[in-house]
């Protein structure tokens, strides 16, 4: 059976790459919405997919939460799914400053373009760091507002075989917004990312 | 080999829309595919804002997207689901739909000119609409088959099934909110001899000019349902006792003044209703039972009448099963 655990190196590696890459989208999401943002340094965790839904039931239970997906290819073999979860109360508050609350756009527009533009200004940056480039698919709202969504999330990570779990936190300038953005990414994508890291870390 | 000669005639032939803008939004290419459907010359358009071309397009919703994409350097998108077209361009699909604009998918992409480094956005467009006209009739059949799998076959009533299940949200709601709520519970007098006599056929035009009949004197929010054969009841929500009563009694009245023709007879039929009246203690049971016993007295005193449940019915119950 073939080896998907990263060896400490290797998570050094990616925790580093994705520091470098919030930094790079924390500065784009700055610029366009014109206020200061800051991104923590984000928490990683890489865990099995089928473990994901457990570890999301009690943070978001019986809250209004909304789950979008975008799926991601890169040269490569590199892929996957990236799925962003945020409380809609929080999403609100980024709709007001994207300037939605002048015109009649649908919640669930509002949701995907919010998620777009979290997921790509911070995939971009990490396609950077990988010397690669990510084309996306058009994103999905898996779940706003309905109970199962835990049940959806199951059904997602279903397909998948590594989950790479990156907790976030945007702090504005008059307020903070938490999401968690998983990235889930099958088999042999892993072992693709697991060489990419083992090259970067060559050059070193 | 050099492929350089591939994207004039890709994009002469490409089944997808091409727009490309600068950074003030300004139209720099649209491809064949667009021209074609919008009616517009390139020459006619280039330079030209987008919005002054397409007026149509949602403007302040659109600029932000793709001053995001600009900005951000990244990709945007826009779905049929979520908006169902940017721009009103017609469709050439076979399908008959009532939307006459193409439902489109919508790619924003971030370009840059490899030599001068100069910016723009391109619009790829799709072509949605088989997807959207599935989607609309799927929907369209599963509101049908909800309403079906609600109503009674014969009478186009509530059905029992679901009848029930509104009883449960109403008791609640009348808990909930202190609201007074009254059940109807009614029943054909000597519908089985109606059947003997006058045939099956007879029977089913009674029940359903009856259920017309009884549908017409209700409000909209009254839930009137089809409990079992010649059984009928009505929830009767933000009711009291006295207004319910009222309700019955009208029932009754009209129901045996307004003989049924059948075959160049008119057949005389009537009603017996029990009554009863949700209160703090009852569930949806006790309700159904209450206003059935009444019922039940009503047949008792002769039927074509109005009784209301009190607590020595079902004393009498007792007493009868004993």
């Amino acid at each position: 059976m073939t080896d998907l655990s990263f060896t400490e190196e290797q998570r050094d590696c990616l925790q580093e790459l994705i520091n470098v890459a919030m930094g790079l989208a924390s500065d784009k999401l700055a610029r366009f919405l014109n206020t200061f943002v800051h991104l923590q340094v984000p928490a990683i965790g890489l865990v099995n997919a089928a473990e994901i839904p457990t570890q999301f039931r009690g943070q978001y239970q019986g809250l209004s939460s909304s789950m979008i997906s975008l799926g991601f290819f890169g040269d490569g073999g590199l892929r996957g799914e990236s799925i962003l979860l945020y409380q809609l109360d929080n999403a609100g508050k980024i709709a007001a400053l994207l300037g939605y609350d002048d015109d009649a756009t649908s919640e669930a527009e509002m949701l995907t373009d919010i998620s777009s533009i979290l997921t790509t200004t911070f995939l971009n940056g990490l396609a950077e760091q990988l010397d690669n480039s990510f084309s996306y698919a058009a994103p999905r709202v898996i779940s706003s507002r309905d109970n199962d969504f835990i049940g959806k999330l199951e059904q997602t990570a279903f397909h998948w075989q590594l989950a790479l779990k990156v907790d976030i936190r945007y702090e504005l300038t008059d307020y903070s917004f938490d999401c968690n953005m998983i990235l889930l990414i099958p088999g042999e994508a892993v072992m693709k990312l697991k060489t990419i890291l083992d090259n970067v870390l060559a050059e070193f | 080999m050099n492929i350089d000669w591939l994207s004039g005639p890709l994009l002469q032939q490409l089944n997808s829309g091409v727009i490309l803008l600068n950074t003030q939004l300004q139209i720099v290419y649209i491809n064949p595919y667009i021209c074609r459907r919008a009616d517009i010359q390139l020459q006619n358009v280039q330079g030209k804002d987008l919005f002054s071309v397409f007026i149509d397009a949602p403007q302040a919703w659109l600029s932000r997207k793709l001053n995001s994409v600009l900005s951000l350097q990244s990709p945007a998108f826009s779905s049929w689901e979520q908006r169902q077209y940017l721009f009103k361009l017609p469709h050439l699909r076979p399908v008959s739909s009532a939307n006459q604009y193409m439902a489109q998918n919508c790619n924003m992409l971030p370009l840059t000119e490899p030599d001068t480094g100069e910016r723009f956005v391109c619009l790829l467009i799709e072509d949605a609409t088989d997807a959207y006209v599935y989607q609309s009739q799927l929907q369209q059949s599963n509101l049908q088959l909800q309403q079906v799998n609600r109503l009674d076959g014969l009478t186009g009533v509530l059905n029992r099934n679901y009848w029930q299940q509104q009883l449960e949200v109403e008791v609640q709601r009348a808990e909930r909110y202190q609201h007074p709520l009254s059940l109807l519970f009614f029943d054909l007098d000597k519908f089985k001899r109606l059947n003997d006599e006058y045939g099956h056929q007879a029977g089913d035009l009674v029940l359903i000019e009856v259920a017309k009949l009884i549908g017409s004197l209700l409000r909209e929010t009254d839930l009137f349902g089809r409990y079992g054969g010649e059984e009928f009841a009505i929830i009767l929500p933000d009711t009291p006792l006295d207004g319910a009563i009222e309700v019955a009694r009208r029932i009754c009245r009209r129901v045996a003044d307004s003989p049924i023709e059948y075959q160049l007879q008119l057949l005389k039929t009537s009603v017996s209703v029990g009554v009863s009246q949700f209160s703090a203690a009852s569930s949806a049971e006790d309700l159904i039972q209450q206003a059935d016993l009444a019922l039940y007295q009503a047949k008792r005193n002769g039927r074509n009448q109005v009784v209301t449940y009190y607590p020595e019915l079902a004393n009498s119950l007792k007493k009868v099963n004993s």
